[in-house]
């Protein structure tokens, strides 16, 4: 990740190393506010055109919109960290991880007009559409899956239970990591 | 490759066929023994209660602990077909998408190691995958901490950290690593894995997460036995000190959480 890569640039002074670091994320951060608020006119050719997840409007994930923009590289950096390396897999309350990266994906896949989803190497699928605009390239889904396989991974949704996820998980709005295991949503094996 | 197991009891050492080190590696030493034939036991429903304690007593949100030690006890002389695990290993971590890679290259995590005893003729079949080493050499090794050992013993690589050096597949005395030669695509949703990164068998750290056994003793019926070397009233450690297990090379005294019957 960028972020990771910028405290490894081996500079003593703790100032250039602070600059360094703030740099991308400031100029990111404007280029992603500026983008992300030119979306729904995205017919003047301004921006990135991103496709939010089906019937998404009028809720958030799992931090608020301002907050996911710049804070979602630390939050899968952190969760990863836990994930893997501690072998936390669940928050305090019992509920999923915020930060993972095929609950993303399950939310966020993008189908294109064949009504399958889109890979990684296309750009409309939701990261790149927005990391293509803001020059960002990251490995991520070199390793990890790009679309969803059914599983039925979500986040937990306990921050905005008054928000109706009903298209994605019929019913459910406080689920715990077992729950998520038994809920799988219709993928096609021809999706894949 | 040639691994030498130790037979105490007798002094005996058995030699492993495999001359080509590279190919036979990766060939499969396909089953002679028809799956047919599997009877199952009267005490097998020990095994499949191991892990209803283990499993479910410790919670996901406290992460991996040391308190609990996973590990496997393979039964080599049930009358099974190992590739069954093999296939099962396979499909759980969506292994063999490899597209432009030679046999040799390809990732496995777990294989079939044909061994024989030159003077005898005794010849006889084991899986073997990463042995979960207590005093894991590739982890010593890692010069980025990407190979690492969970508090729970699980040996696995955290592929965020890898740059690749295959260190680790250098000092792994079980040969159980593999190195991705390609970019892959249509990985699997629990088994991030890709270009440039080594990796080897996770003991299924997913599904032991998510309260399931790992996919090759689910797929072994009853053969290989998984759970709590820590906890003595587990069906794994029970059978180890009433019957007793061996480790293959338990002269590098690495400690291996699998253990193995009949070799
Ligand atoms: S078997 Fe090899 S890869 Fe597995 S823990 Fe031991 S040294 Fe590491
Ligand atoms: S424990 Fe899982 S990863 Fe390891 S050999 Fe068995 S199926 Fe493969």
């Amino acid at each position: 990740m960028w972020l990771h890569l910028n405290f490894n640039f081996g500079f003593n002074s703790s100032f250039v190393r602070k600059s360094l670091q703030k740099l991308p994320l400031t100029v990111a951060g404007l280029a992603l506010i500026a983008s992300l608020n030119t979306v729904n006119a995205s017919q003047d050719g301004l921006g990135p055109k991103i496709t939010l997840p089906e019937n998404s409007e009028g809720k958030s994930c799992v931090l608020p919109s301002e907050q996911m923009r710049r804070e979602h590289p630390d939050l899968l950096k952190h969760d990863r960290i836990q994930t893997l390396r501690e072998g936390v897999r669940a928050k305090a309350d019992d509920k999923a991880l915020d930060g993972s990266l095929k609950q993303c994906v399950n939310c966020h896949a993008v189908k294109d007009e064949s009504n399958k989803f889109v890979r990684i190497d296309n750009d409309q699928h939701f990261c790149v559409s927005c990391h293509k605009y803001a020059a960002v390239s990251i490995d991520c889904f070199q390793c990890h899956r790009d679309i969803p396989e059914g599983s039925g991974a979500f986040h937990a949704l306990t921050n905005h239970k008054d928000v109706n996820y009903s298209n994605v998980v019929p019913g459910n709005y406080s689920l715990t990591v077992k729950d998520m295991a038994n809920i799988a949503p219709e993928v096609n094996s021809d999706d894949n | 490759m040639t691994i030498n197991i130790e037979n105490k009891n007798n002094d005996e050492t058995v030699n492993s066929l495999n001359k080509d080190a590279e190919s036979s590696r990766r060939n499969f030493i396909f089953g002679s023994v028809a799956a047919a034939g599997l009877s199952v036991a009267p005490g097998m429903m020990l095994y499949q209660t191991a892990n209803a304690r283990s499993l479910s007593d410790f919670s996901l949100k406290e992460g991996a602990s040391s308190k609990v030690r996973w590990g496997m006890l393979v039964d080599t002389t049930k009358d099974v077909d190992w590739n069954k695990c093999v296939d099962a290993c396979n499909k759980e971590h969506g292994l063999g998408n490899e597209k432009n890679s030679r046999d040799d290259q390809k990732t496995q995590y777990i294989r079939v190691v044909d061994v024989k005893n030159k003077g005898t003729g005794y010849s006889m079949s084991l899986p073997v995958m990463c042995q979960h080493c207590e005093s894991a050499p590739c982890v010593d090794v890692c010069p980025t901490g990407a190979s690492m050992k969970r508090p729970d013993g699980i040996v696995l690589v955290d592929r965020h950290r890898c740059i690749g050096c295959r260190y680790c597949m250098m000092a792994c005395p079980y040969k159980a690593r593999s190195f991705v030669h390609e970019v892959l695509t249509d990985q699997t949703e629990n088994t991030p894995r890709g270009k440039g990164c080594v990796e080897s068998c996770n003991m299924c750290v997913n599904r032991i997460d998510n309260g399931q056994e790992p996919a090759c003793v689910e797929a072994s019926g009853g053969a290989i036995i998984f759970g709590d070397l820590n906890d003595s009233e587990s069906p794994i450690s029970k059978i180890l000190s009433k019957h007793g297990g061996k480790q293959i090379r338990a002269d590098l005294k690495l400690n291996p959480g699998v253990h193995y019957q009949g070799i």
